[in-house]
């Protein structure tokens, strides 16, 4: 270096990183375990070590523009075999929440969706939200558990084509929006970093094919939970990790075929299917599996947050998305069984429930623990494309040369 | 009242505060464990400040110690127990038997002939001994020791006919009266089983830096060349692994103080015996206290001799040559490196010899296992009893104390 370089340290965001999970990170001495030991770091500028140094140091921009929180999973490795307790793992994590928080306005909700404090003011938007609209409907009907022929319709009290899906579809764009420009934060934030120059190594032509692999690669087989480790407790993670993946993904599919055939059904009437749907109806059974697979998935990783543990400790932002999608697998199959065993008083209360956690679910992602679902796949299609391999990728020319 | 004084321990710290002790007229006992006197110095190849070999030093020791009748020496002994108080104290001490005679008759041929080989602890099991021994240089007391335990039906045939031999000899327990009580318990290295991620001991080729001493010790299993394990052929890279087990809190939390300079002066070993070899030391910070700055100074100043800040972390065996790959993130430069090396030394720290045992006496220990406190009882601890310290350090604590005793058995 021919330049002196002068810092300026951040003290007010260091103070901020220890106070959502980094506490510790003044502990560390810089000894360099931690990237050793971790099973996904890169050769090259290797983490969480330079993380440490840069967050004891406050270099702000450093550490809101690394990607390689996005390249760590938390297996905790870093934390278990750290000589001071420093938890650098904590400290990844951390880095990760405060972009949830901060990298996309509006800034009320990255604020309200940091703290439980702020939980009340986040669950009243639906709330409020669908006690008018039952409030309304209800008097309309004259009950406010009303039925039709002697069977309980949540049409009749929240009319998909009025209230829910108007409501829902708004705020899906408005997430997938949020989420468009978060990318485009991200990436520009990534392009101001130093890249390394790596030789050898034929990155993905454009983008598309980047995604494409990363997808293929290590999204569907969840290939890097597994260089994580397949011990326990990282094997338990791991398999409740895929199976609430894959019951999102059915629980998505039969959404989208119950809007298609719903909405398309208006245009062309021969795609029009009856709801609710018969139990033996494939996309019933679909929509009951993934319910299934949603709480097999939960048990695991709850099991896994309840035990205590000093190398994976859970913050507010795993706690909030865990609980939520808890209420809505739970609110979601008491309705379906309320409904069929008719006791409408429980079934409308649970379903106005579950309408309100799916508000919330949709809705906050992006400033959620849920938010990785776009913003890990993003990073990782950047470091496929950048050539940020991580020390396990095998490239089809087999040696790969970093300088 | 008692003006005698105990000395538990009979390493370097050990003696320098008995002979201080006896040589002002105190009558002195002297407990040692092992059937030899001069402890972890006695172990080592060269030791600092002037790095001279443990006959340089330890001889003389014994020479004071053999021509003061103020001393008694008891080796294999133990202390059970201690009642009373300062300036009264009543000790227990078990001592085993030798088994051998008095006279410091050579019984080197008879050893030979007795079939069992017993992995040498002394040596760090890098070599066997036979169940009649005398296993370490220059020994003091000069006389050979049975290991009963370690013997067969045609050995014992062999050894009852032998009139310097007593297969029979019983344990037995004294009670010595004293004043004032000097702990010199000295140190262990830290056990590497517990090192997982370095090898847990299990990798010919990955030693400890109390091997490596042996190995370059010519008084060693190797006589001084210092060679591989598995093949005995001269290693062209060497690597020192620093903090291995210490600074850690999986480990000892606590920095061993020596390490740092006990690689530098391992380096310099390896480089003075092979002229083509290089050494790469992984530190966390090198730690070279005062004038030892010096020392480190030099030793880097070999442009074969390279230093890299980072710890490690990962080692694994090369199945072909038995090398070391050893994972490290050099933090400076901040990119990992995974390189081989013919030879891993791990600078496994200190841990005191009484962790983790029951102590016979009423004095504090801490979390760690160093003594804390028992002046105001009339007991002293010393050198590594008490903290990580160098010889030199050792020695003067050593003189401190006898200087304490003798005020606690006198009076002011």
């Amino acid at each position: 270096m021919s330049e002196p370089l002068r810092i300026q340290p951040n003290l007010e965001f260091v103070q901020e990183l220890q106070a959502i999970g980094g506490q510790d990170l003044k502990k560390c001495y810089q000894c360099a375990t931690c990237s050793v030991v971790c099973p996904l770091s890169p050769m090259d500028r290797s983490f969480p070590r330079k993380e440490m140094v840069w967050a004891q140091w406050g270099l702000k921009d450093r550490l809101v523009n690394d990607i390689d929180m996005w390249l760590c999973h938390k297996c905790g490795q870093c934390s278990e075999q750290c000589p001071r307790g420093a938890k650098p793992g904590e400290l990844m994590s951390a880095l990760r929440n405060m972009a949830y928080r901060n990298l996309m306005g509006p800034k009320f909700i990255g604020e309200w969706m940091s703290s439980i404090k702020h939980l009340p003011k986040l669950i009243a938007i639906p709330a409020i939200i669908y006690l008018l609209v039952w409030f309304v409907t209800g008097s309309l009907q004259g009950t406010p558990f009303p039925l039709e022929h002697g069977k309980i319709e949540f049409g009749l009290i929240f009319p998909g084509d009025y209230t829910i899906d108007p409501v829902f579809v708004l705020v899906f764009f408005f997430a997938v929006y949020t989420f468009i420009r978060g990318i485009g934060k991200l990436y520009q934030g990534f392009d101001t970093q130093p890249k390394t120059f790596v030789l050898g190594y034929h990155p993905p032509e454009n983008i598309w094919v980047s995604l494409y692999q990363v997808l293929k690669e290590e999204v569907v087989t969840h290939k890097k939970w597994k260089d994580c480790g397949e011990e326990e407790p990282e094997d338990t993670k791991f398999k409740g990790h895929l199976v609430l993946f894959y019951s999102f993904i059915a629980l998505a599919v039969v959404t989208g075929i119950v809007a298609f055939t719903h909405w398309g059904g208006k245009v062309l009437p021969f795609l029009h299917m009856p709801y609710p749907m018969a139990l033996w109806n494939p996309v019933k059974i679909l929509a009951n599996i993934g319910a299934i697979g949603l709480f097999v998935g939960l048990i695991y990783l709850t099991k896994r947050r309840v035990a205590p543990s000093e190398k994976d400790e859970s913050s507010y932002y795993d706690w909030y998305l865990i609980v939520l999608i808890w209420v809505v697998a739970v609110t979601g199959m008491l309705s379906q069984i309320f409904r069929i065993a008719e006791v409408a008083g429980l079934a409308y209360s649970v379903y106005y429930l579950h309408l309100v956690s799916v508000f919330m679910l949709i809705a906050y992602t992006p400033w959620s623990k849920l938010g990785h679902l776009v913003y890990r796949i993003a990073a990782l299609t950047y470091a496929r494309r950048h050539g940020r391999l991580s020390t396990e990728i095998e490239t089809d020319k087999n040696k790969v040369y970093v300088i | 009242m008692s003006q005698s004084i105990l000395v538990i321990g009979g390493g370097f710290g050990g003696i320098t505060a008995a002979l201080e002790a006896a040589e002002v007229g105190h009558e002195v006992y002297l407990v040692e464990k092992n059937p030899y006197l001069g402890g972890r110095v006695m172990q080592l190849n060269k030791y600092f400040p002037k790095l001279c070999p443990p006959s340089c030093g330890l001889e003389i020791q014994f020479q004071r110690i053999k021509r003061n009748p103020k001393i008694t020496c008891l080796t294999l002994a133990e202390v059970m127990s201690v009642s009373g108080q300062p300036g009264n104290y009543e000790v227990a001490v078990r001592i085993k038997p030798r088994c051998t005679d008095q006279s410091s008759v050579d019984l080197s041929k008879l050893a030979a002939e007795l079939s069992r080989d017993i992995p040498n602890a002394f040596e760090f099991e890098l070599s066997t001994r036979k169940a009649l021994y005398m296993d370490v240089p220059f020994a003091f007391p000069q006389r050979y020791t049975l290991d009963r335990d370690n013997l067969d039906e045609s050995d014992r045939r062999k050894l009852t006919k032998h009139e310097a031999i007593d297969l029979d000899a019983k344990e037995k327990t004294i009670t010595l009266n004293c004043g004032s009580i000097i702990v010199a318990t000295g140190w262990k290295p830290y056990d590497v089983a517990n090192l997982t991620n370095l090898g847990a001991g299990r990798l010919a080729n990955c030693i400890t830096n109390m091997q490596m001493e042996r190995l370059a010790a010519p008084s060693g299993p190797t006589a001084g060349s210092i060679t591989r394990p598995s093949d005995n052929r001269p290693p062209r890279k060497v690597a020192f692994v620093q903090c291995a087990g210490s600074r850690d809190e999986n480990h000892l939390p606590y920095c061993s103080y020596i390490c740092c300079m006990a690689s530098l002066k391992q380096a310099q070993y390896v480089r003075e015996q092979y002229p083509e070899s290089e050494v790469t030391i992984f530190y966390i910070d090198l730690r070279t206290p005062g004038r030892y700055e010096n020392f480190s100074k030099k030793i880097l100043a070999d442009e074969k001799v390279k230093a890299v800040k980072g710890k490690v972390a990962a080692v694994q065996e090369d199945l072909a040559s038995q090398g070391i790959w050893v994972t490290a993130e050099d933090a400076v430069a901040g990119n990992k490196l995974v390189e081989c090396f013919d030879l891993v030394v791990l600078a496994t720290g200190m841990q005191p010899s009484l962790s983790g045992l029951p102590l016979p006496m009423d004095v504090g220990m801490d979390e760690n296992g160093f003594l804390t406190g028992g002046e105001e009882r009339g007991i002293f601890s010393v050198g590594c009893a008490k903290e990580p310290l160098d010889v030199m350090k050792s020695a003067q604590s050593g003189t401190s104390a006898a200087m304490q005793a003798i005020q606690t058995v006198r009076g002011r």
